[in-house]
């Protein structure tokens, strides 16, 4: 034998395992088995001294009459914190953190903790339902959680609403605004009841939804006199769902759709599709998809190509880092953003308040979502301030009884199905390099949720 | 040292057994700490790490169907992620309730794995007479391919929205009751310790069988075809049959793995999870712990899909929580903020272990005895290599 | 062909198809740019090289570098935008080839008598460890390349658009390709490479120097990216550091199409890649291209096993 190595692996096996080995399978199982069952039985038997089983996380919480009234409260935050969304994140985590900051980091006799939680990584570039479901799953584990604030993707909603359903843990969304997720009768048929295996409701979210938004881009269109448009999306939950909401609003407005492609999100350029739609000669382009799906590319090939016409995209492109993918010098005056809300530079009224404290605390402007983070954290707040018990339960309840907040973004609710009352959607252009706005759409003034208006 | 003499071939030594019991013994050795130590260990002491096992347990399932074709056999398959996401899909169909078929998962797990293996002779049947890293780019295209079918059929796999939700198993009662008194509850959400066993025991039989199947008659002739196919055949093995039946048994390893991998997920999910970085990342796993041997194998998951899943998350949440009491919310910049943040390294780290291990152990960290024995049988070496392999 | 087909009933019927050719051939000039560093490292040591593509995206990074640092995209006339181009290729070209000879020498060089497998798995570490110096670098986000060529058409006011951008874009391919084909065929170095690639022992034997032969190889290779990544930066116009992922897979696929190893072979597959995708964008479905461009490459490589050009051409590089 020249080799020493080889001569340390194979060892000398004691007899007895000697001749387990020999009979190769049944051993193996034979001392698996034994393990399997002689020492779960000793540490069962260590467990049943204990009183009441701590083991599973949840029933800590669930069981409601001796819950805690002070202690360590957690509150995950489940966000992309890697990859080209880290810009937006940032910022939404510090808007989570100036709410907590402003309690204080207490409610009641409660002490906060902020966990703030990756579910992308950095091989991807983007979240990964594996990394979402960890941390749904940690987050449903530990008895001290009480809120998920999260995530940012719809798709990666679908993968830790089950999983914290379950848990019956309180779910937050500062950004979620696939149709499907809360509402009935929308999304797939299914929907929402698939994500919702306990019957019951954890899941709220504090922006308007896609049906929202898909219509009101569409009726903005109608109201630039857009004839013609061409929908583009990026085949994914969100894009598709919202081009598909856009569509249905364009063919009631007698808008005359020209065609619907979904793009392949790892192509480089899209100059072909690009030329494709110039020769049907579109007053629109629509895009639904995000900053990470390409939408910046979009809008730089749109001009390689020399399409001439406008792009509108929706709220997923509604962060600084879309401008400098798409070239500012592209975008300028041609993109036309869709946002479930109103971006920082117009807030008004307290929505001005939040922007003012956050730059003076970060020192520089929020992006577009970071005010959702806060108002969804002050949500939760509210939530266990009003449970007034670290109880899983009482604080969903709690939530959904929210009614006429005074946040940032106005007075609103959450109504039955967990989704807000505040139809505020804007209109924003891009111009010299910064998202501007430009005017309200939908429902916008029927809730009256803020004072002043700039129309 | 003689060749002809018989390589060490019994698998279950006295470290396996140890190793094993470490791992059947974990769940319980958590919650008798938790019971014994209540202050010290909280009452959810070592349920994240269980649950991040079983995955890893998934995944090591995953890197052995794909040791099957690469270690044993030497066909350098870049698409396993592809047979994966088949397994995946299969299950998904079979149990979601929006299709009327509505398995039982036993049924779903032995169907996923065949109806990869199909596939996987699928596309054995034409390329093999495809060698090396021609043979390497079909398996890649393949892999694209699939995944850009998953994502564009939406009428069977609702494309990029998935299949979901994937209901858990059902415990029969005669078994219900057994793990019951273990104190697990028969709740597959709320305890882990459930899919734990699940995949672990799943594990172990498809360690056992590849044990024995390395030794076996097909197995021997696939190692005789990685070292020299046109000896091979000479020697009367029937190459084509078994090249094909080692692409089967991958692809149909990489479906269990797929099945498991929905049914703990609950869905499944994007179709762009099942792409060439899996693939990539998996291979890694399978050449970093060593080719062709089944520890190695499982070595190399360990490592680097522990590494990426379990050590870095957790080293970069308490680096952050680290930063923020020592820099008191001050707000650094972008630059600085990138450098000091564990995430954004971690790919240079998996990079650097990659090719550290490469150049200091090219035959990995664990490699099968008979690999070894080939590669250091000429030792000290000759400084060219022969022609062929240029 | 069908898409011919289908390109007449289309609106503007011809023009279109025109513009879709040449959409596709500008691409796929590009791809075929990159395939070349691909195809001459394979082809001299067999070692598919997966940091190619990432050193081709580091290109890209300090090709945006130099750009904001200069202030090239302010440069008013011609002359200086052909001036600084021409620099940006120089410098560009000169990093991205010191850099992969370093890597060779580094991390390569001594695993040249491992397992084959050994050197693929540094490639694939050192391509992540591309990466991350490239997130470290620039971030996460995509960011935009100003733009230094102008967008008229040089066409006038023709339907069809062909810029001064495409036109520098086939100029240099065309250059580069030929330039390597003399220089495979007709000089020493070139002779001494063919001889390496065909039995590194045998030219050795004969008084060749191998390892100066594959650090050449490698100069060549990663100047060849550097290249890539300054027509990269100006044509398509956007970088991340992920980038070098899906373009090293088109290029790597193109070069194998063509028969890897071989230098009109990689400029032929890239091509093929780049009018796939532009023609199958244009007549089939865009989300469908990918899938298209594997299933022609399945289907080649089952039917001639080394690729378009493989066989007629029997010497590697």
């Amino acid at each position: 034998m020249a080799n020493p190595r080889m001569k340390a692996i194979v060892s000398y096996p004691p007899a007895i395992m000697q001749n387990l080995s020999r009979r190769n399978i049944t051993g193996y199982l034979l001392v698996g088995l034994f393990f399997a069952g002689a020492l779960p039985c000793l540490s069962g038997c260590g467990e049943s001294t204990g009183q009441s089983k701590p083991e599973p996380a949840t029933s800590v919480a669930v069981s409601t009459d001796n819950a805690a009234t002070s202690g360590i409260i957690r509150i995950v935050s489940s966000l992309p914190r890697t990859g080209s969304a880290k810009l937006q994140t940032d910022t939404m985590v510090n808007g989570i953190k100036l709410a907590l900051d402003e309690a204080a980091y207490k409610v009641g006799d409660f002490s906060l903790e902020l966990e703030d939680r990756d579910d992308a990584t950095a091989a991807t570039g983007d979240w990964t339902p594996d990394a979402e479901g960890d941390n749904a799953r940690q987050a449903a584990n530990d008895p001290d959680v009480m809120v998920y604030i999260g995530p940012y993707n719809s798709g990666a909603a679908k993968v830790s609403m089950p999983i914290l359903n379950r848990a019956g843990l309180l779910m937050i969304s500062p950004a979620n605004t696939a149709v499907g997720l809360t509402k009935p009768g929308l999304g797939e048929p299914d929907e929402p009841a698939i994500y919702r295996p306990t019957g019951k409701k954890n899941y709220a979210r504090v922006v308007p939804a896609d049906d929202l938004q898909g219509t009101c881009a569409a009726e903005w269109a109608k109201d630039m006199g857009i004839k013609t448009v061409y929908i583009l999306d990026d085949n994914s939950f969100y894009g598709k769902g919202i081009a598909e909401m856009f569509r249905q609003r364009c063919n009631e407005l007698e808008i005359d759709v020209l065609g619907h492609d979904s793009i392949d999100t790892k192509a480089q350029e899209f100059r072909s599709k690009m030329t494709s739609i110039k020769a049907l000669k579109p007053d629109l382009l629509y895009y639904g998809g995000t900053t990470q799906t390409k939408g910046g590319q979009i809008c730089k090939d749109m001009v390689a190509a020399g399409l001439k016409c406008k792009l509108m995209v929706p709220d997923g492109c509604m962060e600084n880092a879309f401008i400098q993918a798409a070239g500012p010098e592209n975008a300028n005056e041609r993109v036309y953003v869709t946002f479930g809300g109103v971006p920082p530079e117009n807030q008004t009224g307290r929505g001005k308040e939040f922007v003012e404290r956050y730059k003076k605390r970060f020192g520089f402007m929020p992006e577009a979502y970071a005010i959702y983070s806060y108002e969804a954290t002050n949500a939760a707040l509210e939530a266990i301030r009003k449970a007034g018990k670290k109880d899983r339960a009482a604080i969903i309840e709690a939530a959904f009884a929210i009614k006429d907040f005074p946040g940032a973004l106005g007075n609103w609710s959450f109504d039955e199905n967990g989704d807000t009352t505040l139809h505020k959607l804007s209109g924003n252009i891009v111009r010299s390099g910064k998202f501007e706005f430009v005017r309200l759409l939908g429902d916008g003034n029927q809730q009256k949720p803020m004072g002043d208006q700039k129309k | 040292m003689n060749p002809s003499q018989k390589p060490p071939t019994r698998f279950l030594k006295r470290w396996d057994v140890l190793v094993l019991a470490v791992f059947v013994f974990y769940p319980f050795a958590c919650s008798l700490t938790r019971t014994v130590f209540p202050s010290w260990a909280g009452p959810t002491f070592g349920n994240a790490l269980g649950d991040q096992l079983s995955t890893l347990f998934i995944f090591s399932i995953l890197a052995l169907g794909l040791n099957v074709a690469v270690g044993y056999t030497g066909l350098l398959q870049l698409g396993i992620a592809a047979f994966f996401g088949i397994g995946v899909y299969i299950t998904g169909i079979l149990r979601v309730p929006s299709y009327p078929f509505q398995l039982p998962f036993t049924a779903a797990l032995v169907l996923s794995a065949l109806g990869a293996a199909l596939c996987g002779l699928v596309l054995g049947a034409p390329t093999l007479r495809l060698r090396g890293d021609y043979l390497a780019l079909v398996t890649l295209g393949f892999g694209e391919v699939v995944k850009v079918t998953l994502r564009n059929l939406e009428e069977i796999t609702a494309g990029t929205k998935g299949l979901n939700p994937i209901p858990p198993p059902h415990l029969p009662p005669w078994l219900a009751v057994p793990i019951g008194w273990l104190g697990i509850e028969n709740s597959w959400e709320t305890d882990y310790r459930l899919f734990y066993f699940l995949t672990l025991g799943i594990l172990v039989i498809v360690i056992a069988l590849l044990a024995n199947l390395e030794n076996s008659r097909l197995g021997r002739s696939w190692v005789a075809i990685r070292e020299d196919e046109l000896a091979a055949t000479c020697m009367g093995i029937n190459a084509p049959r078994a090249k094909l039946a080692s692409f089967a048994a991958s692809a149909g390893l990489a479906g269990l793995a797929g099945c498991l991998y929905a049914t703990k997920l609950t869905t499944t999910a994007d179709p762009n999870t099942y792409d060439f970085n899996r693939s990539i990342i998996i291979l890694c796993c399978v050449i970093l712990g060593g080719l062709g041997s089944l520890r190695g194998v499982l070595l190399g998951v360990l490592l680097l899909l522990g590494f990426d899943n379990i050590v870095s998350p957790q080293i970069n949440s308490t680096l952050q929580s680290w930063l923020q009491h020592l820099g008191g919310g001050v707000q650094s910049s972008a630059v600085a903020e990138r450098l000091l943040s564990f995430s954004n390294w971690r790919l240079m780290i998996f990079g650097l272990a990659l090719v550290a291990i490469m150049r200091f152990r090219p035959e990995g960290l664990w490699p099968s005895a008979r690999l070894q024995h080939e590669l250091h049988w000429d030792e000290p070496r000759p400084p060219l290599p022969n022609s062929n392999s240029a | 062909m069908l898409t011919l087909l289908l390109a007449a009933d289309s609106i503007s019927g011809w023009q279109l198809f025109v513009q879709q050719c040449l959409n596709g051939l500008t691409y796929g000039a590009l791809i075929a740019l990159i395939a070349l560093g691909y195809t001459m490292v394979y082809g001299i040591i067999g070692l598919i090289n997966f940091a190619h593509g990432d050193l081709f995206m580091l290109g890209t990074f300090l090709t945006l570098t130099l750009i904001n640092a200069f202030g090239l995209d302010t440069a008013a006339s011609a002359w200086t935008v052909a001036i600084s181009v021409a620099a940006l290729l120089i410098v560009v070209a000169l990093f991205c080839a010191v850099l992969n000879f370093s890597v060779d020498r580094l991390i390569y060089k001594p695993l040249r008598n491992a397992p084959k497998l050994a050197p693929l798995v540094s490639a694939i570490g050192v391509s992540f460890i591309f990466q991350n110096v490239g997130l470290l670098w620039k971030g996460p986000a995509d960011l935009s390349v100003p733009k230094l060529i102008s967008q008229r058409n040089l066409l006038g006011d023709s339907a069809i658009t062909f810029t001064p951008s495409d036109a520098v874009l086939l100029v240099v391919v065309a250059a580069i390709m030929s330039g390597l084909t003399v220089l495979v065929k007709f000089t020493r170095l070139g002779k001494s490479m063919r001889a390496v690639s065909q039995d590194p022992v045998a030219a050795q034997l004969m008084g060749i120097h191998v390892e100066r032969v594959i650090g050449s190889t490698f100069l060549i290779g990663g100047g060849l990216a550097g290249f890539a990544a300054v027509i990269y930066s100006m044509y398509i116009g956007t970088i991340g550091f992920q980038i070098g992922y899906i373009n090293g897979l088109y290029a790597f696929t193109a070069a194998v199409l063509g028969g890897i190893g071989n230098i009109p072979g990689a400029v032929l597959g890239g091509i093929v890649i780049g009018m796939v995708r532009s023609l199958g964008s244009a007549y089939v479905e865009e989300r469908w291209t990918a899938a298209i461009i594997f299933g022609i490459l399945i289907v080649i490589l089952i039917f001639r096993p080394s690729g378009l050009l493989g066989e007629r051409m029997r010497e590697k590089v």
